[in-house]
């Protein structure tokens, strides 16, 4: 099978901090791989430079158009837009930015909402969706942009357990459909369940296969150190809180 | 008066088109500080007439968006620090220059708040020139815009150039504050960016929807405060910022009474 990504040499670097060093993989076409790390491994960062999004060292070969969901927390509190206008801006980079998207776009848009389980909150304004509604909008914008690859970080926290399954039945039908998948998570749980590929970092390429090679007790303990547990003969993490966070903007008296 | 009413309704193209994303940016400190900041700029204008006060203001206007720009990438004086710093250096440094170096005829009152005598045919044809501008550049921009604003961190993978957009965004800010000068003065000019494009902000429940609605909410506080500044031979600049903060007051007051209104949010 063909490989929708190749990395070879990857390297990125933040000033004086290192954030990945010489990262080697390649991703076949049609696969759905977990990104596992620590805080600070480089999960991220190496979603922005898969998408060209910041300056590194060696080789990228992405299959284009690469589609995206960032995490929740970068988006505006209190912006002025509904769900459909969201998913719709998955839409402008195709068309050029300033070709007002047509009536064959809205029915799109809103057959992919309908696909997140949010047909019926089209015009309802995104700050008044829960955590995990908003999650499926943005991966609904994702999907308007027709990515071959889709690259998604952290679209499972925070999110409750129907929109957890429904981004991965979205997810695993996109799969199907030959789209390529790079999902940042911090559940190792939930990726050793629906991922077929995970790739672990920790600043460098840790390990890199198929869940069933690379989701073991030695592995994870290299990436994670002390922080694994077995439990019942499968690796479990310490939880860790600082995926928890809630961004400055979230917090509650920012207004 | 017809000059200035005018000249009033051509400006709330751009004050309403660039307010709206004045608010939606939260940028209004940054404006405010702008518009300060073209107070020494004025001055020296009027004190040399080669200059004058249009380029006068555009430099100082130009000199402080740069130096805000440049000063806020460093991460220890983020978060309006540099704003606020530049903000009260020009408004001291302008003091210094009106009653040193420059003793100007014009009173200083019509500097900071308006007046109806200072618009000549220039401030309106530049107030055309920028609305046209303002149309052209934020319709191109609007999407660009609108990504930019809502999530960034898309907005640049997906293909908006998001040093550009902000940069233009500022260079807006920055040419409307100058051509508003005249008819609301450099103190007051904020507040006619901001507060129609507030208010649109609490009755319309889209981004784009807001646009016109800011423009027409403007323009009807230009002309009913210019109208009003007539009759009271009062500075423009207050009259119609007080009729823009009044409405506000009153659109947000109803808002809270009657909830479930568009665009409301709590």
């Amino acid at each position: 099978m063909s490989a929708a990504i190749t990395v070879d040499g990857l390297g990125v670097s933040f000033g004086a901090r290192t954030a990945l060093e010489d990262v080697t993989f390649a991703v076949p076409a049609g696969a759905f791989v977990g990104v596992l790390g620590p805080n600070g491994a480089g999960k991220t960062t190496l979603l922005r430079a898969l998408l060209g999004d910041v300056a590194h060292s060696g080789r990228l070969d992405v299959e284009r158009p690469v589609a995206y969901v960032p995490q929740l927390s970068h988006t505006q509190d209190a912006f002025p837009i509904d769900a459909l206008g969201v998913v719709l801006m998955g839409t402008y980079p195709r068309l050029g930015w300033w070709r007002r998207p047509s009536r064959t776009d809205r029915e799109g848009a809103r057959a992919l909402l309908d696909r997140v389980g949010l047909a019926d909150r089209a015009r309802t304004p995104f700050d008044e969706l829960s955590g995990g509604q908003r999650q499926r909008v943005l991966l609904a914008r994702a999907l308007a942009q027709q990515g071959r690859v889709m690259l998604l970080d952290e679209p499972l926290s925070g999110a409750d357990a129907r929109s957890r399954e429904l981004v991965l039945d979205v997810i695993a039908e996109q799969c199907r459909r030959g789209g390529t998948v790079l999902m940042t998570t911090h559940d190792l749980a939930e990726a050793a369940r629906v991922c077929d590929r995970m790739l672990v970092l920790n600043r460098a390429l840790v390990a890199e296969g198929s869940t069933e090679d690379i989701f073991t007790e030695d592995v994870l303990r290299r990436a994670y150190g002390g922080d694994v547990l077995v439990l019942d003969g499968r690796p479990a993490l310490i939880d860790d809180p600082h995926h928890h966070d809630r961004s400055p903007e979230r917090l509650p008296w920012s207004g | 008066m017809q000059r200035a009413l005018l000249a009033g309704l051509v400006l709330s193209v751009p004050l309403g088109l660039v307010g709206t994303w004045v608010v939606l940016r939260a940028l209004a400190f940054f404006s405010h500080a702008v518009g300060v900041g073209t107070f020494p700029g004025v001055v020296v204008g009027l004190g040399v007439p080669a200059i004058g006060p249009f380029l006068g203001a555009a430099a100082a206007a130009a000199a402080l968006t740069a130096t805000v720009v440049g000063l806020e990438r460093d991460e220890r004086v983020r978060g309006g620090a540099v704003t606020g710093l530049a903000l009260s250096a020009a408004m001291a440094v302008g003091a210094v220059l009106l009653t040193g170096a420059f003793a100007v005829a014009t009173p200083v009152e019509a500097v900071l708040f308006g007046s109806l005598l200072a618009i000549t045919e220039a401030d309106v044809g530049r107030a055309v020139a920028v609305a046209v501008l303002a149309l052209v550049a934020l319709g191109i921009g609007a999407r660009r815009l609108l990504t930019v604003t809502f999530d960034r961190h898309w907005a640049a993978p997906a293909g908006a150039r998001v040093v550009l957009v902000d940069l233009g965004l500022l260079g807006s800010i920055s040419a409307t504050t100058v051509v508003a000068l005249p008819v609301v003065g450099s103190l007051l000019v904020s507040g006619l960016l901001v507060l129609p494009a507030a208010t649109a902000r609490v009755l319309c429940r889209g981004a784009f929807a807001m646009l016109p609605a800011a423009c027409a909410i403007c323009a009807a506080e230009i002309g009913i405060g210019l109208a009003l500044a007539r009759e009271l031979d009062a500075p423009p600049g207050a009259v119609i910022c007080a009729g823009a903060g009044a409405t506000f007051a009153v659109v947000m007051l109803a808002d809270r009474l009657w909830p479930g209104r568009r665009g409301s949010r709590r």
